[in-house]
């Protein structure tokens, strides 16, 4: 697959992750005869429409049912195709869980669940519309391999790694439209294998998804105060890169993970889990939403009120660390 | 092959396929089996992989084969025992049903060694993946059939309907849905549990409809399947074929009490006698 140059990867950070995911499709769909989308009634609001219009017998549009849309895509699969099913993350997985696992897992399909909007970016519309257990569920689903990627670059790195993958996997999309480019140089994408987006000697920072950029930002802001942090985009969930856990736990002090998810079951809670087997680590500060459901309110206001704003971050760690160095 | 001389045939291996599925029941103990859902669509399976369906033991992979989704998981021993009787899977492995580290799970496991197509259990989940499996073959150009097997009590599952307005949507006419109204599901009658009526529904959905009145008479299905797999018509196809529960063995016929349950060895005994007085009548 080809590079994607700078001006198309800006465009796609403008959009948001809607059409850097849709666009990414198209480009694959170009190359793979096998590849085809599924989807519940959101090619619009998915930004399939492109897809639609190159490949319109590629296109399912299966209606307002998203059971009904996994069993489809594992017939999909099941016949040699790959599928992408796109859905809205509080609709997928979420609503489908018992689908995925029992037609996508059990029988380790190539399949691919996206889901669009996860965490609280439909802030005003209400909790029906956040995803913020979908992590806590989809790692705990045998076979399937979990990916928040960061950026509009990594969402085309993502699409075209699965597309080479075997055994399912759940792509989960954070972020708004403008979202900063963390990566507008070309990059090494591997499932499993971690990103050390910035070195640092004091504190790790393990982000997943769109949220790396406070921890970036955080990273920013604790140099200033004279603590280095190290910054690893953690864009694999599942499995978790537990090399680049082995350096943190040897090499720095403090580990602080950042998802916009639920503080159980996703990004901190598997850090944590892999973490529990060994003596002598850092402690392990969580960032991440509260499990209480939510007033509603712009995106911003829900990453303040979580405290997943790089300036909270930054302050939480700098509080913590004192108490390390006494 | 002469017609009576298959229906003949086809009748050899129902009554082996009814032995399979209590030898299987018995070896499972005290964990039981779900013998009256199993016994009830014997005919209609066996129908399937011994005339209609194209398939080679020899060769589970083929991939022009039919495709076969038993979408009522539980029924398994059906499938298992028309398998068994087909060449995929050893008769020895009858007493491993349901025994630790088995392949014969009490719902089918996805497995081409054994000829098993896909995983199964959860009902309403076979017909989807059907589906799925359809549209692929229509995608890729392919002529095989997809046949599948959904229960009466099954059609409650909203995704059982969701995938029907799906299949219609697509003229997936490749499909072919054989429900087995056998009357009763887990709790009473499906009549009293949840009153629907899957002619109309099947219909409403955009689906060609057939029946079946005897689905336990092997000449009536294999009559109706044989046409139903030749008909042009560019919908998906749908057979609601009427059973009986527990179909063969006198105990178990329309009784709730043997929709899943263990047999003792008097029981067992029972269900041989009637399986020979079965074979002795013919």
């Amino acid at each position: 697959m080809s590079k994607i140059s700078l001006d198309i990867l800006k465009e796609w950070s403008k959009l948001g992750h809607r059409s850097s995911l849709g666009e990414s499709l198209v480009l694959l769909a170009r190359e793979r005869s096998d590849v085809v989308v599924v989807s519940p009634d959101l090619t619009t609001t998915a930004r399939l429409v492109n897809f639609e219009k190159e490949f319109p017998d590629r296109l399912f549009n299966v209606g307002i049912a998203e059971q009904n849309m996994i069993g489809f895509t594992a017939g999909l699969a099941r016949e040699g195709l790959m599928p992408f099913a796109v859905s809205i993350a509080a609709f997928a997985p979420m609503r489908c869980a018992e689908q995925i696992q029992n037609m996508l897992g059990y029988m380790n399909l190539n399949a691919r669940v996206v889901g669009i909007e996860a965490g609280c970016r439909f802030g005003p519309l209400g909790n029906t519309h956040f995803a913020m257990n979908d992590l806590a569920v989809m790692r705990a689903v045998p076979n399937f391999t979990v990916i928040c990627p960061a950026d509009a670059h990594e969402i085309y790195k993502t699409v075209i790694a699965v597309a080479d993958h075997k055994g399912p996997v759940h792509i989960r999309l954070t972020g708004a439209p403008g979202s900063p480019l963390l990566y507008p140089q070309d990059f090494d994408f591997e499932i499993g294998k971690a990103i050390e987006y910035r070195p640092g000697k004091d504190v790790a920072i393990i982000a997943t998804g769109s949220v790396l950029w406070e921890g970036i930002c955080a990273a920013d802001i604790l140099e200033k105060k004279g603590i280095s942090a190290r910054v690893i985009d953690m864009h694999t969930v599942k499995p978790i890169d537990t090399n680049i856990l082995n350096s943190v736990f040897k090499e720095n002090k403090l580990i602080v993970t950042v998802e916009e998810h639920n503080i159980i079951g996703g990004l901190g809670s598997a850090v944590a889990e892999y973490k529990s087997g060994f003596e002598n680590v850092p402690k392990h500060i969580m960032c991440g939403l509260g499990d209480n459901f939510r007033k509603i309110g712009n995106y911003e206001f829900h990453l303040k009120e979580s405290g997943l704003v790089a300036e909270d971050i930054a302050e939480i760690v700098v509080d913590r660390y004192k108490l390390l160095s006494v | 092959m002469e017609k009576n001389k298959l229906i003949e045939e086809i009748r050899d291996k129902t009554e082996l396929m009814r032995r399979d599925c209590i030898e299987m029941g018995f070896a499972a103990g005290s964990q039981g089996a779900h013998f009256g859902p199993a016994l009830s669509c014997v005919d209609i399976v066996a129908t399937l992989f011994f005339s209609v369906m194209h398939h080679d033991p020899n060769n589970p992979d083929m991939p022009e084969r039919d495709r076969f989704v038993m979408s009522k998981g539980h029924a398994c021993m059906a499938y298992y025992a028309a398998l068994i009787e087909s060449g995929y899977i050893p008769k020895e492995m009858i007493p491993q049903f349901k025994g630790n580290n088995s392949i014969l799970c009490g719902h089918p496991s996805m497995n081409m060694h054994y000829g098993i197509e896909v995983s199964t259990g959860s009902l309403g989940s076979g017909l989807p993946i059907a589906c799925g499996m359809a549209m692929a073959a229509k995608y890729k150009n392919e002529k095989h059939k997809v046949f599948c097997v959904v229960g009466d009590g099954e059609c409650n599952e909203g995704i059982i309907w969701e995938a029907a307005f799906n299949a219609a949507k697509y003229k997936l006419d490749n499909l072919i849905v054989v429900v087995d109204i056998n009357d009763f599901q887990l709790s009473g009658m499906t009549a009293e549990v949840m009153p629907i009526n899957l002619d109309a529904l099947w219909k409403a959905a955009g689906w060609d409809v057939s029946y079946i009145d005897n689905g336990n008479d092997v000449e009536e299905v294999l009559q109706t399947l044989g046409e139903v797999k030749k008909s042009e018509g560019e919908n998906p196809k749908v057979i609601l074929t009427k059973t009986v529960k527990g179909k063969g063995i006198s105990f178990m016929e329309n009784n709730l009490a043997f929709h899943a349950a263990p047999i003792n060895e008097e029981q067992y005994k029972q269900a041989i006698v009637d399986l020979n007085r079965a074979e002795a009548s013919r």
